[in-house]
């Protein structure tokens, strides 16, 4: 009995955690259904079954709660109207009936709402639990999962916050141990959250910021900050200037192109002989949190060596501290650390760094690199 | 009889790549998908192709890895003789079988063994050519009923590979899976003679070194070891490897010791360091729930011993967490 009244939770917080869709109590306050069937049975004298009823399904099957989230007359769906929607519920029904549907509900309206990524928002939605009720009081209710929808449920809210990138706070877990007790698995899903997120929160090295910029120009920018990592690079906008005869229809945004090239390169592309082409390669994607950006490369083959030439550093230079220095650091002559991989034949593909050896290899290959913004191009996602 | 064993010993299991979300339930067991039942029905049928049965195991994925850049080169007419096919294959595999022999009077790996031990940085695999490309494998969620695209094929020049695709997260209707969204590149496991299974000993090197191009988007870099002797289809090792974007070559380092152990896709609370004395795959995923095209293209990848770094494990194990561990 034991084994089959824990197997039994086991499945149910497997299944709905995995589907996140949400169990349904058995409904309440929906007359209708099973016990409504039911009656009409007995009461009919007929001998042949009836058959079902064909459902007449709507577009979409409307969950009980949901006139609660229907759009204001003014059609503002903003944080404001969600907290709104999330205080009705609780005004409606003092015990709250069928609080886990509407939490399942709630989470998926998030994202129409905007409030996906906003941690006060969450700790209201936990905070529509009953509070005290589900905490096991007994060893036997600790054994066996108590109230496993409910843990379900809070899982589910707190699984959300994770995959949004949400650190919960003291507040979150002072809710979490109201309702469901300290040995609870929402309860262990916060400490792996506090866990794991501190751990993992400064682990990318090239970081984006979270807020990125409205304004395409402003990413583009940004883009290329990001990619180009010559910090004295210069970025340069040129922007068309709004048309004064503007059609009512027009795009706000106006056409620009943004670029980006460091002294380096400046002066490789002046030392560039006009007589070998330059290459305008693209466009190649990158990528910025959920934001798409296009941009172009110029580049132009490496010099053969035996064309290249070699600067001449006149000795008096060289007084008072050596312009170029050769030093290996510290490694005993017997360290290799260089991977045995043949590299391309420099001279007809972009020229790559050699090895391991120098420690920040200037980019060998002359590049300016630009940014075309039309509007087909810059793909936005929210 | 080849045929049938090459099958049943090329069986990848595969999980979902979700981001490592943590353990809301030890109970949970994630639905994984097996290869080799579903490639089982189509070479059975045709029995006859000599080509396709070296890519049976590959699965389904095979067809989805384009042939050449923009022009289709006309491939030669496969032999369609069973017998020759079998008699090439039992031929081939006593010839690895002599190899090995051979190799291990010069020494371990079929390398004389001053230069293994002097090695302190390894080419493991590196993308020159079409057979290179042979030892990976390149999943989707196409597996589960979802929408990503993923393919692979040789960058320019011959010099580099290029993974490239769509991701797109639309969850399948099929009422078990709500989220989807994932693809993914996974090293064959290195096969001796008459298929069996080895693995990489890296255990003189402590840092994984990656030279990649990628787009922006951060990846997902997991160990899976060998499972010879204990059974551990479920397990592997993972770390994050962000790429930067851009037309510069990234090299991207990652010490063995930063890499998290998971199971069926969920970070474990007890966490060990990852062994390298018996490494079976690698592979990269990408599921960062942000749709739309994705490219990362990769150079080489190698192993090294950083003599800098002498982190052994980078995580702790938490009393809250885990109170047997700290009785």
């Amino acid at each position: 009995m034991l084994a089959r009244g824990l197997s039994r939770g086991w499945r149910g917080i497997c299944g709905a955690a995995l589907t996140g869709a949400p169990f349904s109590q058995v409904p309440s306050q929906v007359p209708r259904g099973l016990h409504c069937s039911v009656a009409t049975h007995s009461s009919d004298s007929s001998l042949v079954p009836r058959p079902p009823e064909p459902l007449r399904q709507p577009a979409k099957p409307l969950s009980p709660h949901e006139e609660l989230f229907r759009p204001a007359p003014d059609g503002a769906r903003d944080k404001a109207s969600f907290v709104r929607a999330v205080q009705n519920f609780g005004q409606h029904n003092v015990h709250k009936r069928g609080h886990v549907d509407f939490i399942y509900l709630a989470l998926r309206k998030m994202r129409d709402y905007g409030v996906e990524k906003d941690l006060a928002v969450y700790n209201l939605l936990l905070d529509v639990f009953p509070k005290e009720v589900f905490r096991p009081r007994n060893v036997f209710q600790k054994i066996f999962v108590h109230y496993p929808r409910q843990q379900e449920c809070g899982l589910a809210v707190l699984e959300q916050m994770e995959n949004h990138g949400v650190m919960p706070n003291k507040e979150t877990e002072f809710l979490l141990v109201q309702i469901f007790g300290r040995k609870s698995y929402p309860m262990l899903k916060f400490v792996r959250m506090k866990l794991w997120f501190s751990r993992f929160k400064n682990i990318n090295p090239f970081p984006v910021p979270r807020d990125l910029p409205k304004d395409p120009v402003d990413l583009a920018v940004l883009g290329l900050r990001h990619i180009e990592p010559d910090l004295s690079a210069r970025v340069t906008v040129y922007q068309t200037a709004s048309s004064k005869d503007s059609t009512g229809t027009a795009d706000p945004t106006q056409q620009h192109i943004v670029g980006i090239q460091s002294p380096d390169q400046q002066a490789a592309l002046a030392r560039h002989n006009p007589a070998r082409p330059i290459f305008v390669e693209g466009p190649f994607s990158l990528w910025l949190r959920d934001r798409c950006v296009y941009y172009h490369i110029l580049r132009a083959d490496l010099v053969p060596p035996e064309e290249r030439e070699v600067e001449e550093i006149p000795e008096e230079w060289n007084l008072y501290y050596p312009i170029q220095l050769d030093l290996k650091y510290g490694r005993g002559g017997w360290d290799d650390y260089e991977f045995d991989i043949d590299e391309g034949s420099s001279g007809e593909l972009l020229a790559s760094s050699s090895g391991l050896e120098e420690p920040s290899p200037p980019p060998p290959q002359e590049q300016e690199e630009e940014e075309d913004h039309t509007q087909r191009q810059q793909q936005g996602q929210s | 009889m080849a045929l049938v064993h090459k099958l049943l010993n090329g069986s990848y299991i595969l999980r979902k790549g979700l981001k490592p979300s943590v353990a809301a339930c030890p109970f949970l067991s994630t639905r994984s998908a097996d290869y080799c039942s579903s490639s089982l029905q189509k070479p059975v049928a045709t029995p006859g192709k000599a080509s396709t049965q070296r890519t049976a195991a590959g699965g389904l994925q095979e067809d989805q890895r384009e042939v050449a850049l923009d022009i289709p080169s006309p491939e030669e007419k496969p032999e369609v003789s069973f017998d020759k096919a079998i008699k090439d294959e039992i031929k081939e595999h006593f010839r690895r079988l002599k190899d090995e022999i051979v190799n291990h009077w010069i020494g371990p790996e079929g390398r004389p063994l001053q230069e293994i031990i002097l090695e302190q940085a390894r080419v493991v695999w590196q993308f020159r050519g079409k057979e290179d490309l042979d030892k990976w494998i390149v999943t989707s969620d196409k597996t589960i009923g979802g929408k990503s695209e993923v393919f692979l094929k040789m960058g320019k020049n011959n010099q580099s590979a290029l993974l490239y695709g769509t991701l797109s997260s639309a969850a399948p209707q099929d009422g078990e899976n709500s989220q989807s969204g994932y693809c993914a590149m996974i090293s064959r496991i290195p096969r001796g003679a008459f298929e069996r299974k080895k693995s990489y000993d890296w255990s003189q090197f402590n840092t994984l070194y990656l030279r990649v191009r990628g787009d922006g988007r951060p990846w997902m870099v997991n160990i899976r070891e060998d499972t010879d002797i204990i059974q551990k289809t479920n397990q592997m090792y993972s770390y994050f490897m962000f790429t930067r974007g851009g037309p510069y070559w990234q090299e991207v380092k990652i010490p063995f010791s930063k890499f998290f152990f998971s199971n069926q896709g969920r970070i474990r609370d007890a966490q060990f360091q990852l062994l390298l004395d018996k490494i079976s795959s690698i592979g990269f995923t990408l599921a960062d729930k942000v749709d739309g095209p994705f490219f990362l293209e990769i150079d080489f990848i190698g192993v090294f011993a950083d003599p800098a770094h002498t982190e052994e494990f980078a995580y702790e194990n938490s009393p809250v967490l885990n109170p047997r561990l700290f009785k």
